[in-house]
């Protein structure tokens, strides 16, 4: 019998520095934590502050006074930015979720690589590129800047999140689900939008409000397409104002009143996102308690 | 083809040995049969997973296949309802004839062939749906709607599956919340709600604990009266008891790994009178 004999005295030396290593990690790891955390939270306290100051029910019932005139609100740009992105994600939605499902049934087909690895490509292209791009695509050929041009270009930074997460969901449900489906004699199509996409729809639900949540918040490219507009307008085809191009704008400007709007409207876009997510995850309950309990 | 060739009967030299006759081994003298499959060869890629395998499988019979691991069963049973048509590169010789007609000829409807042999697998797999919307998945494929109808096939078909005592209050709870084996019995609802003729149960058990397992057993004993059961199982007790006959498959070598079918018969001629040396060994417990 071979047996390690265990000194005592160095035993005991060797576990202080194990307990003492230990302590260190806890402790950098703690620290970490803190540090990541605290921009987060002090970013959301300082712009709940400042915007809340300057957020009435005029913000989003009036529209922009000239600089200088007291009052008015931010109406027009809520609105812009609700149809900009209501028409990116109408546009980005169906094609993401469909291409979505075609990379899942073609994991090895080369074409399959070709398209995964292009849309990480898009994914990491600069929105400001993308605003770019939809203007000598759309907005030069129409010359003139509109709103359906700033939901295009939306649709084009949605598109490869979706398209990723989705998939990234899908391959989450088991095969077997889709066998169970394909056995009794349903088709791939069937299969896919029957059994695997509501199976999956917590996920692609919440990856829709990540690409969502990042169009919202796009200021760049809006320049180069939806432009701005001062008044109300509801119409695709002009140039329509949008929450992060109004932040842009009014932070920039030499005007008090004008900065002190763009943190309300800075407050109003982080809320916005913020109630999207909150009403993701209560469709998602409302639809765990349709099922009864124990459906994820 | 000869037909007569496959409508011999089962050769059991050793029979008259132990003073037995035909008929002291199979219930009704000679069996319909259900699906024959001549000479099924099958190949994922260069890999021959299958070779020359031929089978008569007995209507309203249970057939049980048995092996070692790796030796093809599943992939058999596969393709008895042509789901290996799901796997890239799969490549087929031979027939698997379904009442006369080759499921893998040209043109033979894979849809027709998945609603008439159904299919239960190794894990319960219900649809993160409700009970009933599980059940009624397969009859709305075909166009079913009225409800009339379908309460009508989610009762039939839960019953079958004697699980509608357990549910018949709760239709609209989810089935991912019954326990295991609640849920393979929907399962098997679900595959006959479609009223298929032949199942194929992909070691339906194996995911199971006896209590369960025994229940699903029951199951196919008062299930074979309607319907001609395949059953793959790593458990040879299993197959001993449940099954009328019994397939031995297990691999040529250890370099190419293709399955083959060593013996086929009856099932208590397998298990106490085998007519080959690997099929003893198997069934003895000297290997696999």
């Amino acid at each position: 019998m071979n047996r390690v004999m265990i000194n005592p005295k160095v035993h005991s030396l060797h576990n202080y520095r194990r307990k003492t290593t230990n302590m260190i990690m806890l402790v950098l790891a703690g620290v970490s934590t803190v540090i990541a955390i605290v921009p987060l939270v002090w970013i959301l306290f300082y712009v709940i502050i400042k915007g809340a100051a300057a957020l009435s029910w005029d913000f989003f019932t009036k529209l922009p006074t000239p600089a200088g005139v007291p009052g008015g609100g931010l109406a027009n740009a809520v609105v812009g930015s609700v149809i900009t992105v209501g028409i990116g994600v109408i546009i980005a939605a169906p094609v993401g979720v469909l291409a979505a499902f075609y990379l899942l049934s073609s994991q090895t087909k080369p074409f399959g690589q070709v398209v995964r690895f292009a849309t990480d490509v898009i994914a990491g292209v600069p929105s400001i590129v993308m605003g770019i791009f939809a203007y000598t695509l759309i907005v030069l050929p129409q010359g003139h800047f509109s709103a359906l041009a700033g939901g295009i270009v939306l649709a084009f930074i949605m598109l490869p999140i979706i398209v990723r997460t989705t998939e990234e969901m899908l391959k989450l449900v088991p095969n077997s689900l889709r066998e169970g489906s394909l056995a009794l004699g349903a088709t791939e199509w069937r299969s896919s939008f029957s059994i695997i996409l509501p199976a999956a729809f917590n996920g692609v639900l919440t990856g829709l409000m990540l690409a969502i949540a990042r169009g919202a918040g796009e200021a760049a490219p809006m320049l180069f397409t939806a432009f701005g507009n001062p008044f109300m307008s509801v119409s695709l085809n002009e140039p329509i104002a949008t929450l992060p191009q109004t932040i842009f704008v009014y932070a920039i400007s030499p005007y008090k009143d004008w900065q002190a709007k763009a943190w309300a409207t800075a407050l109003v876009l982080i809320v916005l996102v913020f109630s999207l997510n909150i009403l993701s995850r209560v469709i998602i309950w409302w639809r765990a308690r349709q099922l009864g309990s124990g459906n994820r | 083809m000869d037909k007569d060739q496959f409508n011999k009967p089962v050769v059991l030299p050793k029979l008259a040995s132990l003073g037995l006759t035909h008929s002291d081994l199979i219930p009704s003298v000679e069996p319909d049969i259900k699906i024959k499959i001549r000479n099924l060869s099958l190949y994922y890629g260069k890999f021959k997973a299958l070779g020359d395998i031929t089978i008569d499988i007995p209507k309203n019979k249970i057939t049980a296949i048995i092996g070692p691991s790796g030796c093809g069963k599943s992939t058999l049973l596969r393709s008895l309802n042509r789901m290996n048509d799901l796997v890239p590169n799969t490549h087929i010789d031979g027939q698997i004839i379904l009442d006369g007609e080759n499921i893998y000829a040209p043109g033979f409807d894979v849809v027709d062939v998945r609603r008439r042999v159904g299919m239960v697998f190794q894990r319960p797999n219900p649809f993160p749906k409700s009970i009933y919307e599980n059940v009624t998945y397969g009859p709305r494929l075909y166009g079913l709607r009225k409800r009339s109808e379908l309460d009508g096939i989610v009762e039939h078909s839960l019953k079958q599956a004697a699980l509608w005592d357990e549910v018949k209050d709760k239709l609209n709870q989810s089935g991912m919340t019954l326990s295991g084996g609640q849920q393979q019995r929907l399962c098997i609802a679900r595959a006959l709600a479609v009223q298929p003729e032949v199942i194929l149960m992909d070691e339906p058990a194996s995911a199971l604990d006896p209590v369960a397992t025994l229940k699903i057993e029951e199951l196919m004993q008062s299930l074979k009266e309607s319907y001609t059961i395949v059953i793959v199982t790593h458990n040879m007790q299993q197959a001993a008891r449940v099954s009328d006959f019994t397939a031995f498959m297990m691999i040529d070598n250890p370099q190419t790994r293709t399955g083959k079918l060593v013996e086929f018969n009856v099932t208590p001629q397998i298990f106490t009178n085998p007519q080959n040396k690997q099929t003893e060994d198997y069934v003895t417990g000297r290997f696999g």
